[in-house]
C-alpha cells in the first residue's frame, strides 16, 4: 500500500488533518481485519475507533521509515485478540453464573446448517488459535506475515495453525456425529 | 473439511465498510481524549485514589502547622525578671546565670581571665 511518510511526521506533531488523512486512508483496512473476528457492525465500528485512538496515542513510537501499515495491522489484531478474550471470559462467566436460559426457552433452537456449525466451532476456538487460522485462511496471509503481525515466531504460528485445524476437525466431527 | 472451505469462502465476502462519518467520530473522540489527557497530567490525578485521603490529611496538618507558626507571635527569649535584672548584671554574671546571650568562645575566655586577675 502506497503511503505518504510525511503524514506520520505531521501526525506526530499533532496535526489533526494528518490524523484525518490516516483514518481516511486506513479505515477500510482496519474494518476488513476486524470484520474477520466480529460479526456485528457496531462491534467492528467500536473496535476500529479504539484501534485508531491507540495508534494516535503511540504515534511517537513510529519511525517514519517503518512499515506503518504492518504496524497498524499488528495493533488491530492485538486489539481484536484482547476483545475476543474479554468476550470469551464474559461468556464463560455467564455460562457459569448467569441465569439458566435453557430452562426458559419454549421454542427449540434451530439446528445450524453446515456453515453455521463451522462458524460456531470457530467461535469456540481459543483466540490465540483462532486469529492465526483466520488470518491464514480468510486473509490469505503467509506464515511470515502472520508471525510479524502477531509478534510470534514462524514455528509458533505453524504450531498454532496445526492445533487450530486439528481442534476444528475434532469439533466438527463431534458435532456432526452428535447431530446425526 | 469441505464445509470449512465453504465457510472460509463465505467469510471472505463478509466485510464491513466504514461509513462517511467514521473519520469525524474518531477525530472527535481523539479531541475528547486529548482534553482528558491534559487533565490526567495534573499531580492529583496521577495519585492513586486510595492514597488521596491520607495525603489530604497530611497536607491539611502541614498547612495548620504553618498557619499556627505564622500567626502566633514569637515569645521573647528572656522572661520579665531576667529582663528587669539584666542591666545590673555584669557580663560574667550574665554568662553564669543566663545562657541566652552567650558570647563567642574567645570573648568568654577573655572575660574569665579578667575576672581571675581582679580576684
Amino acid at each position: 500500500m502506497e503511503f505518504d511518510r510525511e503524514l506520520i511526521v505531521r501526525a506526530q506533531a499533532g496535526d489533526r488533518s494528518a490524523h484525518e488523512a490516516i483514518v481516511n486512508q486506513f479505515s477500510a483496512m482496519v474494518f476488513r481485519l476486524i470484520s474477520r473476528f466480529f460479526r456485528m457492525r457496531e462491534d467492528v465500528e467500536d473496535i476500529a475507533q479504539d484501534v485508531f485512538l491507540k495508534v494516535f496515542a503511540r504515534i511517537d513510537q513510529v519511525h517514519p521509515d517503518e512499515n506503518f501499515p504492518g504496524w497498524l495491522a499488528r495493533v488491530t489484531v492485538n486489539t481484536c485478540y484482547d476483545e475476543l478474550r474479554k468476550t470469551r471470559r464474559r461468556k464463560e462467566a455467564m455460562e457459569t453464573y448467569g441465569p439458566e436460559l435453557a430452562a426458559e426457552q419454549t421454542v427449540a433452537p434451530r439446528e445450524p446448517d453446515s456453515l453455521g456449525k463451522a462458524r460456531l466451532a470457530l467461535q469456540r476456538l481459543d483466540p490465540k488459535l483462532r486469529i492465526p487460522l483466520v488470518l491464514k485462511e480468510v486473509e490469505d496471509m503467509s506464515v511470515e506475515e502472520i508471525a510479524k503481525t502477531m509478534g510470534l515466531t514462524q514455528t509458533n504460528v505453524k504450531v498454532r495453525l496445526f492445533r487450530a485445524r486439528k481442534k476444528l476437525q475434532t469439533m466438527l466431527g463431534g458435532t456432526e456425529g452428535h447431530s446425526q | 473439511m469441505n464445509q470449512l472451505k465453504d465457510f472460509f469462502d463465505s467469510e471472505r465476502k463478509r466485510i464491513f465498510e466504514p461509513d462517511a462519518f467514521f473519520t469525524q467520530r474518531v477525530i472527535s473522540r481523539l479531541n475528547e481524549e486529548s482534553k482528558e489527557g491534559i487533565a490526567d497530567f495534573r499531580i492529583w490525578e496521577a495519585l492513586l485514589s486510595s492514597t488521596r485521603p491520607v495525603l489530604t490529611f497530611a497536607l491539611v496538618l502541614i498547612l495548620c502547622f504553618i498557619g499556627i507558626a505564622f500567626f502566633v507571635p514569637q515569645l521573647p527569649q528572656r522572661g520579665m525578671v531576667e529582663s528587669f535584672l539584666a542591666p545590673e548584671q555584669n557580663p560574667a554574671e550574665s554568662f553564669l546565670y543566663n545562657d541566652t546571650d552567650v558570647p563567642s568562645r574567645p570573648i568568654v575566655l577573655e572575660q574569665l581571665i579578667v575576672l581571675e586577675e581582679q580576684q
